[in-house]
């Protein structure tokens, strides 16, 4: 034997190797914990100004530069109701993007039963907190559209068009509310975005997202967007028959990351709900359920059992109950 | 309000957008419909070409260039008088509408029922429109077609679409709030009523028009409750419509307080409703 390796050995090692090297990566690939903070926020007052910057500045990364939507959930025509977004958090994440340097914040809702958004908007609250409301606010159910498919696709939906101020943005941030909800049992950040889906379309209800199956749409909709950051408005939630008519719960919570599947299923233990049993969380995180794992998610801030609070379900949904 | 303001919003293809951007059909037609009302016939025309380019293969609209199926728009096109529009385009629109009905109606999906042993709820026994082909019907789009085909049913009379008219007014009296009023179409949730808007309220009083029921005597005075409380122009201009379809609405009616017209449809169906109250008929028909 000379030492000299022929051709076909060379290949031959080089292929073994990169069997070799992909399994080892396999088995060795560590779990890397999604990071959620969660902040401690008694009430709607200026204080939420502070905690929102504290929370943004330790979570979101550099935004400098960068183009931001904020997609509140603009339901009722309600300003004292807990079924909407609170106008002062909305303006206050608006205020700590522009300091952190952002090109630009706009804030863009398409609501899904009411037709007159600017009008919800006026009397939900948020023309008299946020200056200049009207400038910076896009109306998604009229936006501009292109038609999508999403990097993965779990519904029967043929084909779906999306709003170009929210496919454009470099981090869309979903700043939903802490609500249960009467047909997937909790409402957060990655049902927040059936608010993207224009009405002006699909109509009000955007009723397709139902007959495609609500818990596949919200996962395709989770796929659709990848440059995501999660907001969760838990001062005052909703329990009970949400996401509308429940009735108010205070938590007084914020809940913040960068993975909306992580974010949310934190929000379901502080909620006493089990995750692994929410449908759309189960879609996205699969057979595993891994990423819903306590264990896979770095809890920042206040720990779940301390602010942790039951919120009421109806009798459909007393399954879902985390169990102690 | 003056229809100069319409008029200096159109785009420069002839269209109108929501607010500002590019064209969609919806704010279009109301804007039309507003000139050809004021005899602003030069901007009337620009906008009737804009429509009538953007036809459909299958006879209807879509609701923005960029989206390739007709939808409920197809109701609101159907709306501009056919010696406007063009009689061919204005059959093949009403045509669409005959053609188009609620997935929870199709017989496809009543066997399927019927096969599984489900029992269809009282809610589903008349047809509706549908705001997207392939959905439900909903309160919003089966009151702008019964506009629509009511407006030509009173031009031209036909059996098959007298029917279709009274199913789908039927369809909008199951779909009544229990307080009276209506919401975009979902009656109860889990046992507990749901509350009525006004929007839809105006909407579905609108192509009640000339229906006598029990259930209006619950609709009428919600209506007006709303229409003395509501600041949404929307809201407002479909209250005024619904109730002056069933004269109940005060000769010289104006808001109390200061309304925001933010939206071309806004302003654009408010002089509409206007000449409604003055006895044109361009809107509802005769």
């Amino acid at each position: 034997m000379n030492g000299k390796l022929t051709r076909r050995e060379v290949l031959s090692l080089a292929a073994g190797a990169a069997v070799l090297a992909g399994c080892g990566t396999k088995e060795r690939r560590p779990v890397v914990p999604a990071r959620v903070a969660i902040l401690r926020a008694p009430a709607y007052d200026q204080s939420v100004y502070d905690t929102m910057r504290r929370l943004l500045r330790g979570q979101v990364g550099d935004v400098r530069g960068r183009h931001i939507v904020l997609k509140p959930n603009l339901v009722e025509f309600e300003p004292l109701s807990s079924i909407n977004t609170n106008p002062l958090l909305v303006h206050a994440a608006y205020e700590a993007f522009r300091e952190m340097g952002a090109a630009t914040v706009r804030i863009a809702e398409g609501p899904g039963h009411r037709r007159n958004t600017l009008d919800l908007a006026d009397a939900a609250g948020y023309f008299k907190i946020i200056p200049g409301f009207e400038d910076i606010f896009v109306d998604l159910n009229v936006d501009e559209v292109t038609r999508v498919r999403p990097a993965r696709q779990f519904s029967r939906m043929k084909k779906l068009y999306l709003p170009n101020t929210a496919l454009g943005a470099d981090l869309l941030v979903s700043m939903a509310k802490m609500k249960t909800h009467h047909w997937v049992g909790a409402t957060l950040s990655m049902k927040n975005l059936f608010g993207v889906v224009p009405g002006g379309i699909y109509g009000w209800p955007k009723n397709v997202l139902h007959w495609a199956g609500i818990p596949e749409c919200i996962a395709d909709l989770h796929m659709a967007f990848p440059r995501q950051f999660a907001i969760v408005d838990g001062i005052v939630g909703m329990e009970g028959n949400g996401p509308i008519q429940g009735v108010p719960k205070h938590a007084g919570v914020l809940v913040a990351g960068r993975d909306p599947v992580a974010v949310d299923a934190t929000c379901c233990r502080i909620m006493r709900i089990d995750p692994l049993k929410i449908g759309y969380l189960q879609l996205v995180s699969g057979s595993s359920y891994a990423r819903l794992a306590e264990r896979s998610i770095e809890q920042t801030g206040e720990p779940i059992a301390t602010v942790a609070t039951a919120f009421e379900l109806i009798p459909e949904f007393q399954r879902v109950r985390l169990e102690a | 309000m003056s229809i100069g303001i319409v008029v200096s919003k159109q785009n420069a293809d002839g269209g109108w957008p929501y607010v500002r951007g590019t064209s969609w059909t919806e704010p279009t037609v109301y804007a039309v419909l507003a000139l050809l009302a004021a005899g602003e016939m030069e901007p009337a025309k620009r906008g009737l070409n804009w429509l009538l380019a953007g036809q459909l293969a299958d006879g209807g609209w879509s609701p923005h260039a960029g989206v390739d199926e007709s939808t409920w728009v197809t109701a609101l096109v159907a709306l501009l008088p056919p010696e406007h529009l063009g009689a061919a385009f204005h059959a093949q629109a009403i045509a669409w509408l005959m053609a188009s009905k609620g997935r929870e109606s199709s017989a496809l999906y009543r066997i399927r029922e019927w096969l599984l042993g489900n029992a269809a709820p009282p809610d589903q026994e008349f047809a509706g429109w549908p705001w997207i082909p392939g959905a439900a019907a909903w309160v919003g789009p089966t009151s702008l077609t019964i506009l629509a085909l009511d407006k030509e049913q009173r031009r031209k009379p036909t059996a098959a679409m007298g029917a279709r008219i009274e199913e789908g007014r039927r369809f909008l009296l199951t779909r009544m709030c229990g307080q009276g009023g209506w919401n975009h179409g979902s009656v109860r949730v889990y046992g507990h009523d749901s509350d009525p808007y006004p929007e839809t309220t105006g909407m579905a009083l609108a192509a009640l028009r000339g229906v006598r029921a029990p259930q209006l005597d619950r609709a009428l005075p919600v209506a007006r409750h709303f229409l003395a409380v509501c600041r949404s122009a929307d809201a407002l201009n479909w209250l005024r419509l619904g109730l002056l379809a069933h004269g109940q609405l005060q000769p010289g009616f104006r808001p109390s307080a200061p309304v925001a017209y933010r939206t071309l449809p806004d302003t654009a169906l408010n002089l509409l409703v206007a000449e409604a109250q003055n006895g044109n008929p361009v809107f509802l028909g005769v």
